[in-house]
Order: C-alpha cells, then structure tokens, then sequence
C-alpha cells in the first residue's frame, strides 16, 4: 500500500489464524512501523536518543489487515471490515480524518460536499472502502432528510 | 392542622424511614416506552430477504426504514442465513443460550441473523437466572475484568493520579476519567496515565471527553483507549445527539486507524430520557443500539443503562432488563463494558441486588466503572459502587467464589504505589513545565480520601497548563521522555510498553486488556470456553488465594493474630 510496506499486498497477506495472536508475542516478524521499523527498534534508549518519533508509535496499514484476517479467523466479518477502513484511513492526516467525521454529522453537509469527501478518500487516498461508506451516507442523509439546506453548507 | 392525619404504625414509620423508600419508582406507560422489556407497542419479529438484500424488518418494508432499520439491515445481520434463523422459535434460542451443551459459537452465529425484535422475543422468555447462566457462556473473554472511574470534583490532577495507581493495584485493567472543567482535560489526562501505569503497568486508560476531543487525546498517546461514543436506539434522538450511524462507523475506524481500541456506550433508558422512544420498549431500542454497534465493526459496546440507571431502575422488571441488554451484547460477540456504574439507589441492599446479574456470571468489564474516588469526587455523576465499598466487594468476592476483577491489597504497598505515583506525575509537570506540584500535595495524595484532603491548587494556572499541552502538541512519548529524565525508569517503560501495543494493533481486538506482562488477553486467545460445570473460568489457584485473603482474617494456627 505503501512505499515501506515490508510484506506483500494488502489482499494476499499471510494466512493468520487465532493462534498468531497476539501478533506482538507471536509474530513480531510480521510487524513494522509505519517508518519501517521493527517492533524491537522501540526501545527506551532509542526513544531517549532521541530516535523515536509520534509516527513511529502509529499502526502500519499492512498491520490492520494482518487484523482483519485475524478478525475474520473468528468469524468476525464487521469489525474485519472496520479494520479495512482503518487501513484506509491511516494515509488520512489527523486533522483530516477529524474534518472527515464532523461533516458525516447530521445536517452538517451537502450532498455535493459529501460526495466531494468520497472522491478525496477514493481518488487522494486510494480509500475506496471508506469512500463508499461516505457515498451511502450521502444517500440515506438524503432520503432521511439529514443533507444541510443549501446556505448551511 | 385540626383535621387528624391517620395514624401509622411504628413499622411503617421505620420502613418509610429506610433509604430504598428515597429512590423513585414510576408505573409502566408503553406508549411513550416508558417500559423495560414487556410492550404490546413492539414490533412483531419478521424478516424478507430478496437478492440477497433484506426488504422487510420486523413488519417495516425499506421503503419505511428510518436510518436505523437500514443500518441495521444493510450492516448488522447477515441476511443469507435471516429467514431462517428468524424461523427457528424463539423458545429454541433461548434454550440454546442456557444450555451448556451449545458451544458459544453456535450460539453466536444464530444471533448474527436474528432481527431487532426476535432477539427481543428470545431474551424475553428468560429469568434473570436464566440470563446469567447465559452471561457465563456468552461473554467474549473467559476472564473477568474490571473498569474503575478516577476522577476529582476539584480536578485535581494529583488525586487522579494517586487514585488511579492505587485502582491499577488493586486490579483494574482500565481507567477511565472525565473532568468537572472540561479545559482541564490535558492535565487529567496525563494524570490517570503516569498514575496508572505507577500503579500497575498495562493498564488501560481514557478521558471522557466530546467525540472529537477525546480522539485527539487519543491520536496523540495520552489516552489508550476510548469509550464514550454514544449510539442511540432511535433516529430522532440519534440526531440530538449529532451523530448518524454513519459517522458513528467513520469514527470507529479513525480510533482504529491510530490503532486505538475503542468501543461505543449505549443503554436503556436514553431514548425515553431524551424524549423520543418512539413507543418502543427500552430493551427493543437498545437491541437497535448493539445491531448498530456489530454492524460499525467496532468491537465492544459499554452498556446497562449507564447514566440512564434512574430510568429502568424505576420501572418493574427494568435491573431484568439491563441484565438482558448485557447479555445481547455479549451475544452479539462484542466486548461488554456492563454498566454498574452511575449511582442507582440509595439502598445498598438494592445497589448490591443489581450488581449481581454482573458479578456473579463476569462480564468483560463488570462495573463500568467503579469509583475509584469517594463518590462526592466522581464526576460521572457517582458509581454504584465507589472506594468506601472496597472491602465488602472484596469479601463478596471471597465469600461466593466469583472474580469481580478485584483483590484486597496491604496498606502499606498503596501507600507506596499512591506516592509513587504522586512523584511521577510532579517529575511530569517539572520536566514539561506545567504548573509545579509541591511535596506537600504529594504527601497528601498518600494518605488523602478524597479532594477535599489536598491543598487547593491554582486553577487559572492549571487551565493554562493544559492549554500548552495541546498548543505545543505534547504527546505520550513526551510524557515517557519526561518520565525516564525524572528517574522514573520503570513508570516510564510500563508507558512506552502501552504506547507500542498500537504498532502491534493487538488491543484492537474484541475484549482486548493487557496482562502485568504486557501480553495482549482478547476473545482470541482467551476466548471463553465455557461448557458447563468444570469448564470456562474458575477461580482457582493463585488467583483464589489473592481472593481469599481480605483486611482482617483470622490465622487458623493462631487465633490470636490476622492474616491480611
């Protein structure tokens, strides 16, 4: 998904099953930072070196999906489906994400705006699971009457 | 005054004068749903499903859904098996929830198929025995947790702190806290983070906070984990709320994308509190509420009425409800955070009747949560059960063999973990140049009850402290950095520990706590397996010997001394 993803792509990821969890006890091979490093690099004297960063205590995407097919293992199709999102989401600045929720308010948006949300996360962030989401908003907002009227918006 | 009162009897006096007879109690009025469980306004259960798409929900076509009912149909239920498992009688499922024999899974996979009103048909055939020997087999994780509230009606950030260590000690596996002055977040924040992790490392912690603020905190290490992103059973009171089942979901995700376990709040009781039920029964919403939250993906759910108590505890067969809202959700195969948390009764013997569906099966988290502070300092508006009640739990604990998530522990070694504490948290405001702490406020957190027993701190410059946390985008390694400078080497490995599980993403999983040795304990690895006597989670071994001991225990060898 990213220049840095140290495994293979998003949809052909290892075959993980219940027993790789915790995949910070069991499988650390498989886990990187979203900086490339590996769970041992986080050490007390790398963050007192001053070699640790925030970003480098963030969650990878290629690790949600690890997740997901856990999640998945155990018959757990949503919250799988929710770590796809996430996985989406982790290109998505933090301010943005933020912006991104409240306009999914209620009344808080046109139809047009939010349509404009989804072509952002599908075109700018390659998010398309997350910009269907955003789509059925738009359409159950307007059917529901949650739009924001044309000068609110 | 000439006409004379009837006169009473010296026993109603006294039973007038008990405390029980201070709670209020209302008569049912269904049509505003002002009613727990039992409503002849209900739908009626039904399901059809064309292309593989569900057109009719309990007697409702699409063309009618409100947001709920699609969200629901669109997201919660898997519509190929639907007509089906809606066709299996209710007396079945209700069997297959008590009886051992049905493995969990089975259970939970009829349920991932069933509509709003037919779990309601199920659970409305069971006992409240019944619906705890169903909790035993239906809860995600096998152990049993708890969660405690360590909060101050001063926000003192200090109390927080010690409070919070000394809770971690004694065996929460999360925190959670909230403020009186919502500016002082940052402080309290930081506060229940280095108190907690000074108490017991891995615990988890949270500020309660509006949905965009507290993701903040979240996003920037200070929290790990979240908890109040509240979903409600009706569209109408769902918008007052300002939030849509779709932002709801988006939200789930952003926690999830920061690698941030979070989970959403929901109960009986709000919508008729919030003036729009609907009609509906409270059970029937709240069952809307955990579809919704299985629907999102998040993976748990904090319910049980919550700060919605008055309202099912006021009407008949309403602590039955919440007992059932429980076992939904857990059902349903989400973590559950079940509620005993906002004061309920000013009887203890009522407040002690309706912590027991909770404690005697084990919930996820059975309180949710516990004071952790007397209660006058609890800013969730008070808790079922607060400090001053430590003992008795812990004795119900020893005296009926369960595992409430606590354990009695020495004076000596809270008096340690409180100071411990207080130092950390005064080394973390020195090294970031927040408003100092004195010595004497640290001796007073060791041996302080409650806000009253600290100096006043100087508010105007703690809310100026807590704005330049988040001006100069202060964040949990920060905070590790400042501990490890302020010699608190080990306070400040627990937290880097913490703050490494969102690379992992292990706590995103259903009912994910951390051990003392930082392993991840979620419905994966510690699933519950429960099957009936002998089986699922015993209290036994060196867990039952930490139970058995409490304050004041007499030495068998000597009966002249305590064993404590």
């Amino acid at each position: 998904m990213s220049a840095t993803a140290p495994h293979s792509a998003p949809d052909s990821g290892p075959d993980l099953g219940p027993d790789d969890y915790p995949l910070s006890v069991n499988r650390q091979d498989l886990l990187r930072t979203p900086t490339g490093k590996p769970l041992s690099a986080l050490t007390m004297e790398a963050v007192v070196a001053g070699e640790i960063t925030p970003e480098d205590l963030r969650i990878a995407p290629e690790t949600l999906l690890l997740q997901a097919t856990l999640a998945e293992s155990v018959q757990r199709r949503q919250l799988a489906d929710n770590f796809r999102r996430a996985a989406e989401l982790t290109a998505v600045p933090d301010a943005e994400v933020l912006a991104m929720y409240n306009a999914l308010r209620p009344r808080a948006s046109s139809r047009e705006a939010l349509i404009a949300i989804a072509e952002n996360l599908e075109g700018k962030y390659h998010a398309t699971v997350c910009g269907a989401l955003v789509r059925e908003a738009a359409e159950v907002y307007e059917r529901r009457n949650l739009l924001a009227s044309e000068e609110e918006s | 005054m000439t006409a004379t009162q009837p006169r009473s009897s010296r026993r109603t006096e006294i039973l007038e004068s008990r405390p029980v007879n201070l709670d209020g109690f209302v008569e049912e009025w269904p049509e505003k749903g002002l009613v727990a469980m039992e409503s002849d306004f209900d739908p009626a259960p039904g399901v059809r499903v064309e292309d593989g798409r569900i057109v009719e929900l309990d007697g409702r076509a699409r063309a009618d859904f409100d947001f709920m009912d699609t969200y629901i149909a669109d997201h919660a239920i898997d519509a190929e098996a639907a007509e089906a498992a809606n066709a299996v009688p209710s007396v079945e499922i209700a069997r297959m929830l008590v009886d051992p024999r049905a493995g969990r899974d089975e259970v939970v996979a009829i349920g991932r198929a069933l509509t709003p009103a037919k779990i309601l048909d199920v659970v409305k055939l069971m006992n409240v025995v019944e619906i705890m020997m169903a909790m035993q087999k239906m809860r995600a994780r096998r152990t049993p947790a708890n969660q405690a509230h360590s909060t101050s009606a001063k926000d003192n950030p200090i109390q927080v702190a010690a409070d919070a260590a000394e809770g971690a000690l004694r065996g929460f596996a999360e925190l959670e806290t909230t403020l009186g002055v919502v500016r002082y977040a940052p402080l309290l924040a930081i506060a229940l983070q280095v108190g907690g992790q000074a108490g017991r490392g891995g615990v988890l912690t949270q500020c309660a906070l509006e949905e965009a603020t507290e993701l903040e905190l979240g996003m920037r290490g200070i929290t790990a984990y979240a908890e109040t992103i509240s979903v409600y059973g009706t569209e109408s009171v769902f918008v007052d709320g300002d939030d849509t089942p779709w932002s709801k979901a988006f939200l789930a995700s952003a926690y999830a994308s920061r690698g941030i376990k979070m989970r959403f709040t929901s109960g009986t009781g709000s919508e008729v509190q919030m003036g729009n039920a609907e009609g509906r029964s409270m059970l029937y919403l709240e069952i809307r509420c955990i579809l919704m939250a299985r629907g999102a993906g998040v993976q748990g759910l904090q319910n049980g009425s919550i700060s919605c108590i008055g309202v099912p505890g006021a009407v008949p067969g309403g602590i039955r409800a919440v007992a059932a809202e429980n076992l939904i959700a857990s059902w349903m195969d989400l973590e559950c955070a079940s509620g005993n948390d906002q004061s309920f009764s000013h009887s203890p013997m009522r407040r002690t009747s309706r912590l027991l569906p909770q404690l005697l099966p084990g919930t996820d988290f059975v309180c949710s949560g516990y004071s952790a502070v007397p209660n006058p300092d609890n800013m969730f508006a008070g808790s079922n059960l607060d400090v001053e009640d430590y003992d008795d739990w812990n004795t119900m604990q020893r005296d009926l063999q369960v595992d409430g998530g606590l354990r009695h522990v020495r004076d000596s070694e809270i008096l340690q973990v409180r100071e411990k504490a207080a130092r950390a948290l005064q080394a973390v405001f020195a090294e970031l140049d927040l408003t100092p702490i004195s010595d004497q406020e640290v001796e007073a957190a060791v041996y302080a009850h409650g806000s009253e027993d600290y100096p006043d701190r100087d508010v105007l410059e703690d809310i100026k402290a807590a704005q330049s946390v988040m001006d100069r985008g202060i964040t949990g390694l920060d905070l590790v950095k400042a501990l490890e400078r302020g010699g608190f080497h080990d306070v400040a490995e627990n937290l880097l520990n913490v703050l490494r599980q969102r690379v992992s993403g292990d706590l995103l999983q259903t009912s994910a706590i951390l051990t003392g040795d930082f392993v991840p304990l979620s419905a994966i690895n510690d699933a519950n397996d429960y099957g009936g006597p002998g089986s699922g989670y015993r209290l036994e071994g060196e867990r039952w010997e930490q139970l058995k001991k409490l304050r004041h225990v007499t030495s068998a060898e000597n009966p002249e001394t305590e064993v404590s």
